[in-house]
């Protein structure tokens, strides 16, 4: 019944559909760029499936270990495992809130609504190289110091400061500048501005960032233990070094358990906070 | 004169606030006491050592290419080779975590429209979307050590399988959040013309979330350079096995150059994939304000 309608008078030539644009040339760029870098990253790291099929029968024999893990493990509560992972939890909690603390003045120095232009820019850069190192290097430099669970704390808290701080910085950048010009027209001061305009605004997405950094701590802490700086991550390590499957999948289960149930746990409170 | 008689607003009680805090205090001490290995007495010496430790490996970073370092055995070693090979390395933790990246972003792709709510059904969604957060749960070393070093050995073809299933999870995630954002008129517009699945993903779907999703694929490779740098303590490829190595043997100058190449190589790609995703983002004529 449309078809009525949308006739055309006869006599009018079809119009001719649009032509579709030809893609840009930068998008073009932009792809045989990515296929060219990719052909070389994967030159220089020797790309190849093959082992995949070559060494199943190797991964299937650990796999078969690991299916069957060390209950024992899991069940006895005097394990090396819970050991450890008390450690780690104890080393996450004191780099988030030392780290944290660090970064809610680091960030007030690196945001231009808080500080002067100069102190903003250099706090800026420092934090941007603190941050390009990963947080394994900073670990590694500390154990050659002392061994232990200290190296693995003050790696983290670095991490920590670098992660909240730029975070928190950018909601500052952000906040509502009204209060912050009342308080100016009143004379207060820096410190004040920020006590009594910045921080109250900035707080609840400053809890919702050290949560976040806690998730974060609790599996780089595994890492962590493999360079020997404490916690479950050394566990690992040793179990993996004794090709001791068993042992080494009851602790991956427990990881992967409580990395879980730590992700919807603070998942949850940071939905109410924002 | 009126002022003093208008009551001023009671500020609200603070005694939750000092609660809060004194617990946290509370856990944060229990916390501490329950490391018995921790030496807390060194810490006051720390900075010390550190700073120490920090001069000889900028000695290491200012002193010319060309000079010989003391105490080594080659005598023919120069800080050029250090550098050379330092790049070196950090070239191979670059590449194994593009490989890494492109891994991720092939098969998370896909996953994601599995994944979505407004592309595939319950069925399908939920145990997708398990898929996704238990590769995300598991840190991509324990990854290499139990899957990718037996598979592949000690090379970086394993950190970058190791990576690129790790990136699976968390790309597949942000996919699939890209994909339910996308405004769902141009959908319901193919749809009404008598789209199948595929005419309504391929032409109203994939044109908007694209751009995004590329941004974090970048992104994703810059958070893989820096996991690439851990997985080379496990012997997965990289710099790590030798930065690993060489700090653990206290060679400060060598340690120093080592470090030093990664700021620089992380610096200078983070700038150019910031760049590249502003572009994709935001369009060519937004490139000017970001550079």
């Amino acid at each position: 019944m449309t078809q009525a309608t949308l006739e055309r008078p006869s006599g009018q030539p079809r119009p001719v559909r649009p032509q579709q644009p030809p893609p840009s040339p930068l998008l073009v760029g932009g792809v045989l760029g990515a296929v060219a870098v990719t052909v070389v990253a994967g030159w220089a790291i020797d790309f190849s499936l093959a082992p995949v099929i070559e060494q199943w029968p190797k991964l299937a024999m650990i796999l078969e270990e690991v299916v069957r893990p060390e209950w024992k493990e899991i069940t006895d509560p005097s394990s090396r495992l819970w050991t450890a992972l008390m450690e780690t939890a104890a080393i996450a909690v004191i780099a988030t809130f030392v780290g944290s603390l660090i970064a809610l003045g680091v960030a007030l120095l690196g945001s231009k609504v808080s500080a002067p232009p100069a102190v903003y820019r250099v706090t800026k850069s420092v934090m941007s190289v603190i941050r390009s190192l990963p947080d394994m290097a900073y670990a590694l430099v500390f154990v050659a110091v002392v061994t232990g669970p200290l190296p693995g704390i003050l790696a983290l808290t670095i991490f920590n400061i670098g992660i909240v701080a730029k975070l928190t910085a950018e909601s500052i950048d952000a906040v509502d500048p009204g209060p912050l010009e009342a308080l100016d027209a009143a004379g207060a001061t820096r410190w004040q501005r920020a006590r009594a305009a910045i921080v109250p605004q900035i707080l609840p997405n400053y809890a919702s960032y050290v949560l976040y950094v806690f998730e974060l701590n609790i599996r780089a802490s595994v890492v962590l233990g493999a360079v020997g700086a404490g916690g479950v991550g050394q566990l690992i390590m040793l179990y993996f070094n004794r090709a001791d499957y068993a042992r080494l999948a009851a602790v991956v289960i427990v990881i992967f358990v409580v990395v879980i149930a730590i992700d919807l746990l603070s998942q949850l409170l940071r939905r109410r906070l924002v | 004169m009126t002022a003093e008689t208008v009551a001023r607003p009671k500020p609200p009680p603070k005694w939750p606030y000092t609660l809060a805090g004194l617990t946290l205090i509370g856990i944060v001490l229990i916390a501490g006491w329950s490391l018995d290995d921790a030496k807390w007495e060194r810490l006051p010496l720390f900075p010390g050592e550190i700073l120490q430790y920090a001069g000889q490996m900028l000695d290491g970073v200012l002193t010319w290419p060309g000079a010989h370092p003391e105490g080594q055995a080659d005598p023919e070693l120069t800080y050029g080779d250090w550098w050379l090979q330092s790049l070196k390395l950090m070239g191979e933790s670059v590449a194994l975590a593009w490989i890494g990246t492109c891994v991720g972003a092939l098969f998370s792709f896909p996953l994601a429209f599995l994944a979505a709510s407004n592309t595939a059904p319950l069925v399908l969604r939920v145990p997708v979307r398990l898929f996704f957060n238990a590769i995300r749960a598991v840190p991509e070393i324990l990854l290499a050590v139990i899957v990718m070093l037996p598979l592949f050995g000690l090379n970086p073809m394993a950190g970058a399988m190791a990576i690129g299933v790790h990136s699976i999870g968390s790309l597949g995630k942000l996919t699939l959040e890209n994909i339910e954002a996308v405004d769902p008129r141009p959908v319901e517009a193919v749809a009404a013309a008598g789209a199948s699945w595929w005419q309504r993903v391929r032409t109203a779907v994939i044109p908007q979330m694209l751009p995004e999703t590329v941004a974090f694929w970048l992104y994703r490779f810059e958070v893989n350079i820096r996991a690439s740098a851990i997985l080379g303590v496990v012997s997965a490829g990289g710099i790590g096995a030798l930065l690993n190595r060489v700090l653990r043997g206290r060679e400060w100058e060598w340690g120093g150059i080592m470090l030093a190449v990664i700021i620089i190589v992380t610096i200078l790609v983070d700038q150019l994939s910031a760049a590249l995703r502003h572009r994709i983002l935001h369009g060519a004529e937004a490139t000017v304000v970001a550079v």
